[in-house]
């Protein structure tokens, strides 16, 4: 069985080789309105997004970012506002601040693979050169660039090549038996 | 001949703060990552500064960087396939040493 949703999941991939060719604002837009969408923990909504597009900004953010392979033409930056999260007294530590981040990210991936786009997350990059180059509010904490950009006709490379799997392989029911190690 | 080489200028100022950029956005970054990342890192610094010096650079030099910057990309993409990623490191090893001898004026008809 299948459908729209179903076929973008199992057919998006990482990209990292873009072209020049820039992203249609409308397509941008509806980009970061599926990030919006994403589920956050307690509803906090503590996700927040900046769109970098100039060149200069762009150079700088490559230079400290040895995980980014692309040069695209759009970076989105995510990251959690510490400031609505302290409001609910939730911990700054709270795991739930990098899965929100992921969850988003996930939902923007999708979003630009359904209008015909590539994203490739970066992680690798110095959050601290980052916060200063964007010049970043204290509570925001810079977790994940999502690039955005239309793929490069080149085959696109793995950082690990993996046997194929299947969601079998991944999936437990119920409790493990006696002899797993666990408990 | 070699020598007259010595004091020129194969990258901009501009560049040279990019690859320290890199660096220490690396250095940090390696104290949470994977040991061989440590190799990943260098390699992509390599890359990058053979892409900044290849404009200028002697007759000597071009052939390391143009391998560079074709086949770092290339292991990037064998980091699982330890042969294929340790061939890789081989040929560019190979290659830096062929430039040394060669800048070095220690073998005139060195091969490339």
């Amino acid at each position: 069985m299948t459908n729209d949703v179903l076929d973008a999941i199992r057919k998006r991939r990482v990209v990292r080789e873009m072209t020049d060719e820039p992203v249609a604002q409308e397509q941008l837009e509806q980009i970061l309105d599926a990030g919006r969408w994403a589920p956050t923990g307690g509803n906090l909504r503590q996700n927040r997004f900046v769109v970098v597009q100039d060149e200069k900004i762009k150079r700088l953010i490559y230079q400290v970012s040895p995980g980014m392979f692309q040069r695209p033409p759009v970076i989105i930056l995510i990251c959690t506002d510490l400031g609505v999260a302290r409001e609910h007294q939730v911990s700054d530590e709270s795991l739930t601040f990098p899965m929100d981040v992921g969850k988003a990210a996930q939902n923007m991936a999708l979003a630009a693979h359904s209008l015909g786009l590539a994203t490739g997350p970066v992680t690798s990059f110095s959050q601290t050169a980052v916060s200063r180059i964007l010049n970043l509010p204290d509570a925001y904490v810079p977790h994940m660039f999502l690039c955005l950009g239309h793929a490069a006709p080149v085959p696109q490379f793995n950082v690990r090549a993996w046997q194929r799997i299947t969601w079998r392989d991944l999936t437990f029911y119920d409790r493990f038996p006696s002899d797993s190690g666990g408990g | 001949m070699a020598k007259k080489k010595k004091g020129k200028r194969v990258i901009s100022e501009d560049q040279a703060v990019e690859l320290l950029a890199l660096f220490v956005s690396s250095a940090q970054l390696l104290m949470s990552e994977p040991a061989h990342y440590g190799p990943l890192r260098l390699l992509t610094a390599t890359e990058r500064l053979s892409a900044m010096m290849l404009e200028r650079a002697s007759p000597e030099t071009r052939p390391f960087l143009e391998l560079a910057i074709e086949r770092i990309p290339q292991m990037h993409m064998q980091m699982s396939d330890v042969e294929a990623y340790s061939a890789g490191l081989e040929e560019l090893n190979a290659a830096i040493g062929e430039c040394l001898v060669r800048r070095a004026g220690l073998e005139e008809g060195a091969s490339q």
